[in-house]
C-alpha cells in the first residue's frame, strides 16, 4: 500500500526538502554541542568564562533550536507537497533560491552571535548583532531577511496548493503556515516597555509552540499515518481538524498562562487557568488517534490473515509514536504541573520550566521530525520496507533516555529552588544562590549533564544512521 | 475607624509541605488521564481484553481524586474549582465521543 | 452510500475548526485591546497626582519605590513613595528619565541580559531574577552586594557592579564583562529601578522575607 508515496527520485520538490533535512540535522548537532557547554558551566562555572559565557552559549542552543525545527518543518512540507497534491512544487526553483539565502543568513548570524556576542546600547545592536530577546535573539536585519524568506516559502505552498490536489492535509498546513508567518511579525519592534515588549513577545514564542506548530505536528501526524501505516485517509483528515479546533480552541486563549506575572491584568489567572487546563486535551487526543489508527489498521491486515506489520518503515513510525507519547507527556504532563497561577507563582523562572522545555520541545516536535527524516532516506533510496537497525535503535534508546534523563534531573532542581529561592526566600539575590547551592541542586546538575552527553553520543549515532541506512541491504526494496 | 485587616482576603500561600503533594498530584492527574482514555481505546479496538474496561474508570476516578487533591492543597478560588470540576466530566465523555465519531466515519467509509 | 451523520462529516468539523479558531482569535484580540490600554506606560503627571499605573511613567526613579502586602489585593504591589534621590537628583524632567529609560532597556537588550537573567520571570536561570532586583536588601544600606563595591547608594554600587562585573564574585558563578559604560550603567539601573515598580500582580511572593517566609521553618 502507499507505494506511490516512496520514490523521492525525480522531484525536485523533494530533493529541496532533503537539503532542508540535511541543515536541519546539522543544526540539531549544534544546538546539542552548545547546550553541553552551558551545562558545563552549571557544573564548572570558570569553563569558557568570558570567551563563551553562559548567555551566549544558552542563545545558540536555543536559537538553533528554533532554526532547526524551523528547516526540518519546510523540509517536511516540500517532502510532503508531492504526494499530497500529485503535482510537482510551483516555484521550486526560486524555493532552492531561498533555501541558500537562509542558511547564508542563518551562519553570518551564528558567526556574529559567536564572536561580536555583544554590542553597545543602541539601535546599530538591535539591527546588526542581537536584539536579546529570548528565543528570537537575530538580529532585525536577519528577521526581515526570514520574513522574506517564509513568504516565499508561503508563496510556493499556496500555488502548488491550489494548482494541485488540495487535501484536508494541505489545507491544513496552508492556514497554520500562513499564521506562523504572520505571527512573526509581533516580535519584531523595540518597546521602552518591558510589559509591552513581553506582551507581544509571547504572541510569537507561545503562538509558536502552543498553537501554530501543534497544528502543524497534526498534520505531519496525519501524513505519516497515511503513509506508513496505510491509515484511512478520511477518518485521519476529519480526525486532523478536530485537533485544530481542540488546538487552537485551547492554545490560542492558552497565551493567558504567560500574562500571569509580567505586568498584565489579574483577569489573566482565570483565563490562563481555564484555557491550560484544556491544552493537554487535545495531546491525549492525538495520542488516542495513533493508537487507534494503528490497532484497527493492524486488525484489518490480520483479519485478512496477514500476520506480518502494517508499518513500511519501523524507525520513522518509532520516532511518531514517540512523538505521539512525548508531547503529551512533555507538553502535558510537565506543562500542566506549574500552569495553575496558585503554583506558577513559586515555579515560574525556575529550573521547572527548563525541565518542561526540554522534554515538550524534544517531544512534541523533534521527535515528528526526526521521523520525517526517515521518511526521507526511505524516499530518496527508493525503499519498500525500511527496517529497524541497531544502531537507529540505540539512537532513538539514548537520544529519548539522555532528554528524559535531563528532565528529571531539572525537575528536581527546580523542586529544590522553588522551597528554598522562592517560597522561603522570595526570589532575592541571597535566595537564588542558597538554592543554587544545595546539595540536591548541584547533584542534579550533574546528572544532567551526565544525561546531555548520553543525549549527544545519541545523536551522533543517529546522524551516522541516517547517512548510512538508505544503502543497508537489509531493507524490502 | 480602625482598619480592620481581613486576613482572608489575602491569597493563602502554599506550605512548604504542600509543594512535594501538588506537584505529584497535578503530575498524576494527566498520567491517570493517559491510562483512561489509553485504556478505554485499546479496548475498543480490540487490543485488550473487555474486562479492562472497568479499569479504564477507575483510572477517571483516580484522575478526578488528583485533580481534587491538587486544587484544594492550591486554595484555587471557586470559579477554577467550577472550571477543574467541569474539565473533569468532560473528560468522562471525551474518549466516548472520539469513538463514537471514529467508529461512524470507518463504518461510512469500509462499506 | 448509507446516511452520512454530521458528526463523521469532515466538511462539519473543518467549519467546526474555523469557528472556534477565529471565536478564540477575535476575543484574544480584544483582550489585547483592554490590556493595552492598562499596560500602557504612565506619565509624570500621573506620578505627580498619585494615579496608580500598572507600568508607571519613567520619571518613577525620582522617587522611592517599596513592595508592600495589600490587603486588598491579596498579595504585595509596588508602592511609590516620598521622592528620593537616584544619583544625586530627584527632579529628573519626562524626557531626561525616558532617555535613560530608553538607554537601559536597548541595553538590557544588547547585552543579552535574558540569556542569564529572569526579567519579570522570563529568560535564563543561571543567574538571579532581576523583577525586583532594585529592591533586593543585598543592594540597600546594609547590604553585602552594596558594602562590597565600596559604594554609598544603592544606584552607585549597582552601576559599579555592572561596569566591573568579575572585580565583585558573588559566587562562583560570575556575571561576565559586558563592556558595560558608565553611561550604559547609569540607564541600566534607571531601567530596573522603573522595572521593580511594575505591577505584577504579586510576583514575586515574599520577596526580601529571609526568615518571614509565611510557612518558613
Amino acid at each position: 500500500m502507499a507505494n506511490n508515496h516512496l520514490t523521492g527520485i525525480g522531484s525536485e520538490s523533494k530533493q529541496l526538502a532533503t537539503w532542508y533535512l540535511t541543515v536541519a540535522a546539522i543544526l540539531f548537532g549544534a544546538q546539542l554541542l552548545f547546550g553541553l557547554v552551558a551545562a558545563i558551566q552549571y557544573v564548572m562555572p570558570g569553563f569558557l568564562f568570558e570567551i563563551l559565557d553562559f548567555s551566549i552559549a544558552r542563545m545558540l542552543h536555543i536559537n538553533a533550536l528554533v532554526v532547526w525545527m524551523v528547516f526540518a518543518m519546510f523540509g517536511s512540507v516540500y517532502w510532503l507537497l508531492p504526494d499530497e497534491t500529485g503535482i510537482e512544487t510551483i516555484g521550486i526553483k526560486v524555493g532552492k533560491l531561498l533555501f541558500w539565502v537562509f542558511t547564508a543568513a542563518i551562519v553570518v548570524v551564528v558567526l556574529v552571535f559567536l564572536f561580536v556576542q555583544v554590542g553597545p546600547a543602541d539601535e546599530t545592536t538591535i539591527w546588526f548583532i542581537t536584539e536579546g530577546r529570548e528565543y528570537i535573539e537575530a538580529p532585525r536585519w536577519a528577521d526581515i531577511g526570514i520574513v522574506v524568506v517564509v513568504l516565499g516559502f508561503v508563496f510556493n505552498l499556496y500555488a502548488t496548493g491550489m494548482k494541485g490536489n488540495r487535501s484536508g492535509i494541505v489545507t491544513v498546513i496552508m492556514a497554520d503556515m500562513l499564521a506562523f508567518a504572520g505571527i512573526y511579525l509581533a516580535g519584531m519592534f523595540f518597546t521602552d516597555n518591558i510589559t509591552v515588549d513581553q506582551y507581544w513577545w509571547w504572541w510569537v514564542i507561545h503562538l509558536w509552540v502552543e498553537a501554530t506548530w501543534e497544528v502543524y505536528v497534526g498534520a505531519l501526524a496525519a501524513y505519516g499515518l497515511i503513509t506508513m501505516i496505510g491509515a484511512h485517509r478520511k477518518v485521519v483528515e476529519m480526525w486532523l481538524w478536530i485537533e485544530v479546533a481542540m488546538l487552537f480552541g485551547s492554545g490560542i486563549l492558552g497565551m493567558g498562562h504567560h500574562y500571569f506575572w509580567i505586568g498584565t491584568p489579574e483577569y489573566w489567572w482565570e483565563i490562563g487557568a481555564l484555557f491550560s487546563a484544556l491544552e493537554p486535551l487535545p495531546l491525549v487526543a492525538m495520542f488516542i488517534h495513533v493508537l487507534y489508527d494503528w490497532g484497527k489498521t493492524q486488525g484489518a491486515q490480520e483479519a485478512l490473515g496477514k500476520k506480518t506489520s502494517v508499518i513500511n518503515n519501523k524507525p520513522a513510525f518509532t520516532w511518531f509514536v514517540l512523538n505521539a507519547f512525548g508531547n503529551f507527556l512533555g507538553a502535558g504532563v510537565w506543562g500542566f504541573f506549574h500552569t495553575m497561577p496558585q503554583v506558577n507563582l513559586y515555579t515560574h523562572g525556575t529550573q521547572f520550566t527548563s525541565a518542561h522545555g526540554h522534554l515538550a520541545f524534544f517531544g512534541a516536535y523533534a521527535t515528528i521530525l526526526i521521523g520525517m527524516m526517515y521518511l526521507a532516506v526511505q524516499g530518496t533510496n527508493g525503499i519498500k520496507v525500511l527496517r529497524s537497525t541497531k544502531t537507529s535503535i540505540w539512537a532513538v534508546s539514548m537520544i529519548a533516555g539522555g532528554v528524559l534523563g535531563m528532565t528529571v534531573a531539572l525537575t528536581l532542581a527546580g523542586y529544590v529552588q522553588v522551597l528554598v529561592s522562592r517560597a522561603q526566600m522570595g526570589a532575592t539575590w541571597a535566595g537564588y544562590f542558597d538554592g543554587q547551592s544545595g546539595m540536591w541542586f548541584s547533584q542534579a546538575m550533574d546528572w544532567r549533564l551526565l544525561m546531555g552527553f548520553v543525549t549527544f553520543l545519541g545523536f551522533l549515532l543517529l546522524a551516522k544512521d541516517l547517512l548510512t541506512t538508505g544503502k543497508n541491504p537489509v531493507h524490502e526494496r | 475607624m480602625v482598619e480592620m485587616v481581613d486576613m482572608s482576603v489575602i491569597s493563602p500561600g502554599i506550605a512548604l509541605n504542600d509543594f512535594l503533594p501538588i506537584f505529584v498530584s497535578s503530575a498524576l492527574v494527566i498520567v491517570f488521564g493517559g491510562f483512561y482514555v489509553g485504556i478505554y481505546t485499546a479496548v475498543k479496538v480490540g487490543m485488550f481484553k473487555k474486562w479492562a474496561m472497568p479499569l479504564a474508570y477507575v483510572f477517571w476516578l483516580l484522575t478526578a481524586y488528583c485533580l481534587y487533591i491538587m486544587g484544594s492543597l492550591m486554595h484555587v478560588g471557586d470559579f477554577t474549582a467550577k472550571a477543574l470540576g467541569m474539565a473533569m466530566i468532560g473528560y468522562l465523555l471525551l474518549p466516548h465521543a472520539v469513538y463514537y465519531m471514529q467508529h461512524q466515519v470507518h463504518e461510512e467509509n469500509d462499506h | 452510500m448509507t446516511n452520512k451523520s454530521v458528526w463523521s462529516d469532515s466538511r462539519f468539523w473543518q467549519r467546526s475548526a474555523s469557528w472556534v479558531t477565529g471565536f478564540a482569535a477575535i476575543l484574544l484580540i480584544w483582550l489585547t485591546f483592554d490590556t493595552s490600554a492598562q499596560i500602557s506606560m504612565g506619565t509624570d503627571s500621573d506620578l505627580q497626582n498619585g494615579v496608580t499605573k500598572r507600568v508607571p511613567g519613567p520619571t518613577v526613579i525620582n522617587y522611592k519605590i517599596t513592595y508592600e502586602m495589600s490587603t486588598k489585593r491579596g498579595h504585595e504591589v509596588p508602592v511609590i513613595g516620598e521622592k528620593e534621590k537616584f544619583f544625586g537628583r530627584d527632579d529628573y524632567s519626562e524626557e531626561e528619565a525616558g532617555e535613560l529609560l530608553h538607554l537601559g532597556k536597548l541595553g538590557s537588550q544588547a547585552k543579552n541580559c535574558m540569556d542569564c537573567h529572569t526579567l519579570l520571570g522570563n529568560g535564563g536561570y543561571y543567574a538571579p531574577d532581576l523583577t525586583k532586583a532594585w529592591l533586593d536588601p543585598a543592594w540597600g544600606p546594609e547590604g553585602s552586594l552594596q558594602a562590597m563595591t565600596g559604594k554609598n547608594t544603592k544606584e552607585e554600587a549597582m552601576a559599579e557592579f555592572l561596569q566591573h562585573p568579575s572585580q565583585y564574585p558573588t559566587h562562583a558563578r560570575m556575571m561576565p564583562n559586558l563592556g558595560i559604560t558608565a553611561k550604559e550603567a547609569k540607564g541600566l539601573v534607571a531601567f530596573l529601578k522603573h522595572l521593580s515598580s511594575i505591577d505584577t500582580n504579586g510576583f514575586p511572593r515574599n520577596f526580601g522575607k529571609i526568615q518571614g517566609a509565611i510557612h518558613g521553618k
